[in-house]
């Protein structure tokens, strides 16, 4: 059995009369530890998909089990801790609290848990160092270039150790440099922490760091590129 | 449940520094508002309150209950009822009994003022002091002839300066100077708007015989026994008021004033918590995509509603304290003009508390219906915004 499966997961939203699908009767499988890239062109159907596989948004019908445990059917309060113990999320736009430091952006995910004060820096302490931003703790993100601040966002999102990553077109308001320090920061979270990875990209270089890539057209699998 | 931090919610408020004005502004407006309102309304009932003393009784002249500067009773009367009714109060041997005269009277500032004000006389005799306690002379002395004695809010029942009435200053009354010889207090009753004079010199000048009340203060004696002797001596045409009952039926004339004070506070308050909404829709809006990221996180709605109230709370709160203190510097004892005198504005516990209630309704309907609408947003449209 896979770590995630989705058996005919549809998404529909109605306008009106008129009923969209992003994403329809999609069957997918993704192993543990595995880096995947969503590719396709606007309104395919990536976002949706990374949205439910996130448990941020539920799919109309359809299953979708990740470790076994069914989303699908999850109440919303329930889906929001489980999204803070399985879930590390990378925004394009990195969505840093303005009046927050660095080190108090990351540690916000956190405070969801019972550690201490102690427990908390030192986790705290470890994903900024990962990151590469130790001498940065106390700059608020204004004071941080775009590339540092996708890197604070990184390390909010594995701060909390989650067994998921998923990232929305994480290099999309980067520089080519800052893109590529990015991409070799997520590739080292997949080989070395074993994290499991799901990005959405435009970008064939950036996706081309992932170990396998999928294209969606019309909330459909076209390809299947190993 | 997590919630988060407090002290985000302090920083929160830092972000636009034009529209945490505004959040303070209003909120301080509203609450000064209904603060003021409310001390109007305490002010004018504890005027009354405290200018009836239960122990007193009135004898006015029958068919006057409604207003004593109509009252006309005889000049004997006092003394009638000092030789009639037991049980009156007395001070080495003088009984609490004080003939009274009270009226509107014109007085101008100069001889030829073209201007003339209104003001409240009182002729009173030294009784006057005993059977009204809370009167105090602090500065000068009690009125010799043609001298007057002027309470402390007298000036701001006239609409002139204070120092227009200080002592060795003259009014015209009557086509005659009347100096003022002392100043006098008494607490948060009518009594304060008024001057008083030497009962004889006022009617005097008003060429008039009788007094308009007699106020006796009790001992034994009950006002059931005045209000016998008002039925004994049906030739005197007098009805007998406690002092309490009185006043209490001022206050009741009074009521529908204190009715519009409070709607149309009410309204205006309305009006900023309009505005209120709006600039907390505005800002929250503004954190739409913040809001929706701390979902992803896994902070739950409730939690996120909690935070955006503790920082309308923390608004309404400051702008509270803001409008308590304005109040109390600038309002507290502020004379107000009615017809029957004038009375001070009292900020006092229950108006605090009115004030800070306000503050933090508006805190609460200003925000929660923002909070609901920007948070029953998708997490996923959220995170577009």
């Amino acid at each position: 059995m896979s770590y995630i499966e989705c058996r005919k997961l549809t998404r529909a939203f109605h306008k009106g009369d008129t009923v969209i699908k992003p994403l329809r009767d999609l069957d997918l499988d993704i192993e543990e530890g595995m880096f995947l890239a969503l590719m396709g062109p606007s309104g395919s159907g990536k976002t949706t998909l990374l949205n439910l596989l996130a448990g941020i948004d539920t799919a109309t019908s359809g299953s979708l089990k990740i470790g076994g445990i069914e989303l699908t059917s999850m109440p919303r309060s329930r889906l929001a801790s489980w999204r803070a113990d399985t879930i590390g999320y990378i925004f394009q736009l990195y969505n840093l609290v303005p009046v927050l430091t660095a080190y108090e952006n990351v540690e916000l995910p956190l405070l969801l848990h019972n550690y201490s004060k102690k427990e908390r820096h030192a986790k705290v302490s470890l994903a900024l160092d990962l990151v590469g931003l130790a001498d940065r703790y106390d700059h608020y993100p204004r004071q941080l270039s775009g590339g540092q601040e996708q890197r604070v966002a990184i390390a909010r999102a594995i701060v909390g150790d989650p067994k998921i990553i998923v990232a929305d077109e994480p290099t999309g308001d980067l520089d080519a440099a800052a893109a590529a320090a990015t991409m070799a920061m997520l590739k080292r979270l997949n080989i070395e922490f074993k994290k499991t990875m799901i990005m959405v990209t435009h970008d064939p270089k950036t996706a081309a760091v992932a170990q396998k890539t999928l294209h969606l057209e019309k909330g459909q699998l076209i390809e299947n590129n190993a | 449940m997590k919630l988060i931090p407090w002290d985000y919610a302090v920083r929160n408020l830092g972000r636009n520094t034009m529209r945490l004005a505004m959040s303070l502004g209003g909120s301080a407006l509203v609450a000064l508002l209904i603060l003021s309102a409310a001390a109007f309304v305490r002010g004018m009932e504890r005027s009354m309150k405290v200018s009836g003393n239960a122990k007193n009784v009135l004898l006015i002249g029958a068919g006057s209950e409604e207003s004593l500067e109509r009252s006309e009773i005889g000049n004997g009367v006092a003394s009638i009822v000092a030789a009639s009714v037991q049980g009156i109060k007395t001070q080495l041997g003088v009984p609490y009994i004080s003939p009274e005269v009270q009226m509107a009277a014109l007085i101008r500032l100069e001889k030829e003022d073209p201007e003339s004000y209104l003001s409240l006389f009182r002729g009173v005799t030294p009784s006057a002091y005993l059977v009204h306690p809370q009167v105090r002379i602090t500065e000068g002395r009690s009125p010799g002839a043609n001298e007057i004695l002027v309470g402390r809010l007298a000036s701001a029942r006239l609409g002139i300066p204070d120092a227009k009435l200080a002592i060795g200053k003259t009014i015209w009354f009557d086509g005659r100077p009347w100096t003022v010889s002392g100043r006098f207090e008494a607490p948060n009753t009518v009594m304060e708007a008024e001057i008083w004079s030497p009962l004889k010199d006022l009617q005097i000048a008003t060429r008039r015989d009788n007094v308009s009340t007699v106020v006796i203060t009790l001992d034994d004696a009950e006002i059931d026994d005045i209000k016998d002797f008002c039925q004994q001596r049906l030739d005197l045409e007098l009805v007998a008021v406690s002092e309490s009952d009185y006043y209490a039926k001022l206050a009741q004339f009074y009521r529908p004033v204190q009715g519009i004070v409070w709607i149309t506070a009410i309204l205006i308050a309305l009006g900023g918590m309009f505005g209120g909404l709006n600039t907390m829709y505005a800002a929250f809006a503004a954190r739409t995509r913040e809001l929706g990221m701390l979902q992803v996180l896994g902070y739950g709605r409730f939690a996120l509603i909690a935070n955006l109230m503790q920082e309308s709370l923390i608004i309404a709160a400051a702008g509270g304290l803001i409008a308590v203190a304005a109040g109390f510097a600038l309002l507290d004892g502020l004379a107000v003009r009615i017809t029957m005198g004038a009375f001070g504005l009292a900020v006092d516990t229950t108006v605090i508390v009115s004030a800070l209630a306000a503050a933090f309704a508006l805190g609460i309907i200003g925000a929660l219906p923002p909070a609901l609408q920007c948070l029953r947003m998708p997490i996923a449209e959220a995170l577009k915004k």
